[in-house]
């Protein structure tokens, strides 16, 4: 048997959104599973995150993932499996006034 | 059972190294070193104080080399390349970084097979200083340059870089097609921090000043194959020599450049906490908003101390 491999790419490390955010195109091919963390180290709003997959890094849908709601800054995370080859994670803030978030955003993959 | 047929490493014959290999990176399980480079920053780990130029390198990739057209390409050597990849940003680079020490001075020399593409446009167009004929493609003018270099550091903070790039294309996105080297030491973030220089985001990190920049040898033509999502693979061999902090030889395919009078940079100044560096890093640029890729099917690193 040989040992698992696993990967950690930093996304994003301070990414403000005011609007909407698409993270850029990341392969992982070779993992069974993924897993996102999205830091917000401000928000001010709600921040809504879907995790998109693509056959070609080009064109993209939801994937079989329920959609993450964050309220306040903080960590969170969740689990990807048979994504297929290519991940991203669309961050979408709203809010009254001035809704904002400042994210860093990592990807973990393992085989 | 018959006779066993002989062992031979498919891997390494296709490569040339000196005496002592210190690495033979293949891309089938993990990155293999091979990481993104990010500027320094303060004691709280606040990554506000990165120097923006070298904020955002993108992490490495390992890629089946998959594209919208025929699905999985797949590599030279295996199942996966390491894939440095720039974001859609005109200037923006992408690099993977290895770090090593050095155990001895002399001859160092790495080796790659390696492919570079722009990303493909599908249902749009850019534009472009090559058209479509049916051979030639927008996209051959869409890639701007991958360089090979090294960080490296010895004999009481001397420290030097040796560089290669191929430019592709100018920042105008005219066909060059041509190896250049820097006549200045990359700007580090101690130079930002003595007040020396504020660079943007997306400068030429390893020489911002195109004017700093020098061809070198002959155009030269590579194989990029008519369309964006054709992978042909290319041998490059480079040699350095660590005693002299020299450029020595250059390598791609049948091209052999004599790299002997090609200048390496010296900081003028002297570094602590690096001795014995010895780091690589490959490199690609875009010079068009889109997305630059650099394929690297398998790297090695050999020396002969």
């Amino acid at each position: 048997m040989t040992m698992r491999s696993t990967m950690t790419a930093v996304l994003e490390r301070a990414a403000l959104v005011n609007d909407e955010l698409a993270t850029e195109p990341y392969e992982l091919p070779w993992a069974q599973e993924a897993r996102f963390f999205v830091q917000a180290h401000e928000l001010a709003g709600t921040l809504e995150l879907t995790t998109e997959i693509s056959p070609d890094g080009l064109t993209w849908c939801p994937a079989d993932v329920p959609q993450v709601r964050v309220e306040t800054p903080g960590m969170t995370s969740w689990l990807v499996t048979g994504f297929g080859q290519w991940l991203r994670v669309r961050c979408r803030v709203s809010g009254d006034e001035a809704p904002a978030a400042r994210l860093r955003i990592y990807l973990v993959g393992k085989s | 059972m018959g006779p066993t047929a002989p062992v031979i490493d498919a891997g390494l014959s296709k490569y040339d190294p000196l005496g002592r290999i210190l690495c033979f990176d293949r891309f089938d399980s993990t990155t293999h070193g091979w990481t993104e480079l990010i500027g320094n920053y303060n004691g709280r780990g606040d990554l506000g104080t990165v120097d923006e130029h070298m904020r955002d390198f993108r992490p490495p990739q390992l890629s089946s080399c998959s594209f919208f057209d025929v699905g999985t390409h797949g590599t030279l050597s295996g199942n996966y390349a390491l894939k440095l990849a720039t974001r859609a940003h005109r200037g923006h680079t992408a690099t993977g970084i290895r770090r090593l020490t050095m155990a001895g001075r002399g001859l160092v020399r790495i080796e790659a097979y390696f492919a570079f593409k722009a990303e493909a446009t599908v249902g749009r167009e850019l534009p472009a200083s090559v058209a479509w004929d049916g051979n030639r493609h927008p996209s051959e003018a869409q890639f701007g340059a991958f360089t090979v270099a090294t960080d490296i550091c010895a004999d009481n903070g001397v420290r030097y870089h040796n560089v290669i790039r191929y430019q592709n294309t100018n920042l105008a996105g005219e066909m060059t097609q041509q190896w250049m080297y820097p006549v200045v030491p990359e700007p580090t973030p101690r130079d930002h921090q003595e007040g020396k220089f504020a660079l943007p985001y997306a400068a030429d990190f390893t020489a911002p000043d195109p004017d700093d920049w020098r061809y070198f040898d002959e155009p030269l033509e590579l194989c990029v194959n008519e369309v964006p999502t054709k992978i042909n693979w290319h041998y490059l061999r480079w040699d350095i020599d660590t005693r002299t902090r020299s450029n020595v030889e250059l390598r791609l395919n049948d091209r052999v450049m004599d790299m002997r009078d090609v200048p390496v940079p010296v900081y003028p100044d002297r570094y602590s906490t690096l001795d014995n560096l010895l780091n690589f890093y490959f490199s690609v640029r875009t010079h068009a908003d889109i997305r630059n890729f650099l394929f690297l099917d398998s790297v090695l690193i050999s020396v002969d101390w």
